[in-house]
């Protein structure tokens, strides 16, 4: 049950949802993984993969237009 | 949507604080009361200007907050086999293709010319080649060319450097594009689908590509991420 980040602050769609798809599959089941990350469109294309994939998905504005997902791996 | 129930660990999570931020609605009224001044200026020169205006803050806004994106359309089946964004584009090109069919058609039938005809673009393999430099350049810089306008609208400091070079590449193409017509593609074909199907036939052909294109998308996303949600 660990817990990972990745920061993704400053990268343009798609290299977080493609960042998050590689370390997701690093990642056991039941830990989590917080992806920091300031472009809105991959706001909205990593949560949706994440939920696709059957994942809990959690996220939170931190700031304006800043947001941290929250993944936990569930399979 | 799928599950929304959130990760256990949640709430032991901590994070450094951070300093408070100013508030950004002053700004955004400030925006606002420019753009209302901005259209009167407008108006006293030609009073159509004020319409495009609306359209293109319109036009923006649903971009904005529906994270419409042309590139995620065309890219995510690619990287992830998520058709969802590329339905919604299948969508909005059925209910353009009825929308324009409609102006173009009561132009036509009042015996106007047909708005929009110097738009009918010739068919060449220069098209296709410039089709694949153009998606090659959207991935890598992020967005189309509304996507990149309407993040840096929302302050995205990188993508500013796409729209320089978007603004240079689109000067370079205007400035070149003369030659293009008069050597390499002068001889393909402009096609307008009304000329060879008839108004009611090129619209059912079209709807016709387009839900094939929506039935292929659907089964992609079964194929590739096991459902089709």
């Amino acid at each position: 049950m660990a817990e990972f980040t990745l920061d993704c602050l400053g990268e343009a769609c798609p290299v977080p949802l493609m960042r998050t798809e590689k370390k997701m599959a690093e990642l056991s089941v039941g830990d989590v993984l917080v992806v920091s990350i300031d472009h809105s469109c991959a706001m909205k294309n990593v949560p949706e993969w994440a939920r696709k994939q059957g994942h809990n998905v959690e996220i939170e504005e931190i700031d304006d237009g800043e947001w941290e997902v929250v993944i936990e791996k569930t399979k | 949507m799928g599950q929304t129930a959130g990760p256990a660990t949640k709430s032991t999570r901590t994070r450094a604080p951070r300093k408070p931020k100013k508030s950004q609605l002053p700004f955004a009224l400030l925006a606002t009361a420019l753009v209302i001044v901005f259209g009167f200026y407008l108006n006293y020169y030609n009073d159509k200007m004020v319409v495009y205006l609306l359209f293109g803050i319109s036009f923006g806004v649903i971009l904005q907050r529906s994270r419409f994106c042309f590139t995620a359309s065309m890219r995510d089946p690619c990287i992830t086999g998520s058709t969802s964004v590329t339905r919604a584009v299948l969508i909005a090109c059925s209910l353009a293709t009825i929308g324009f069919t409609a102006i173009k058609y009561s132009a036509h039938m009042k015996g106007e010319t047909i708005p929009g005809m110097e738009n009918v673009g010739q068919i060449s393999l220069a098209l296709a080649i410039g089709a694949v430099l153009f998606g090659i350049g959207m991935v890598i810089a992020g967005g189309c060319a509304s996507g990149t306008l309407m993040r840096v609208g929302e302050g995205f400091t990188m993508q500013m450097i796409s729209l320089f070079f978007f603004v240079l590449g689109s000067l370079w193409g205007a400035h070149d594009m003369g030659w293009w017509r008069a050597h390499v593609i002068k001889d393909a074909p402009a096609v307008f689908l009304p000329d060879v199907f008839g108004w009611l036939g090129a619209l059912l052909v079209q709807s016709l590509i387009i839900l094939l294109l929506y039935i292929a998308s659907v089964k992609w996303q079964e194929k590739k991420m096991g459902s089709a949600e």
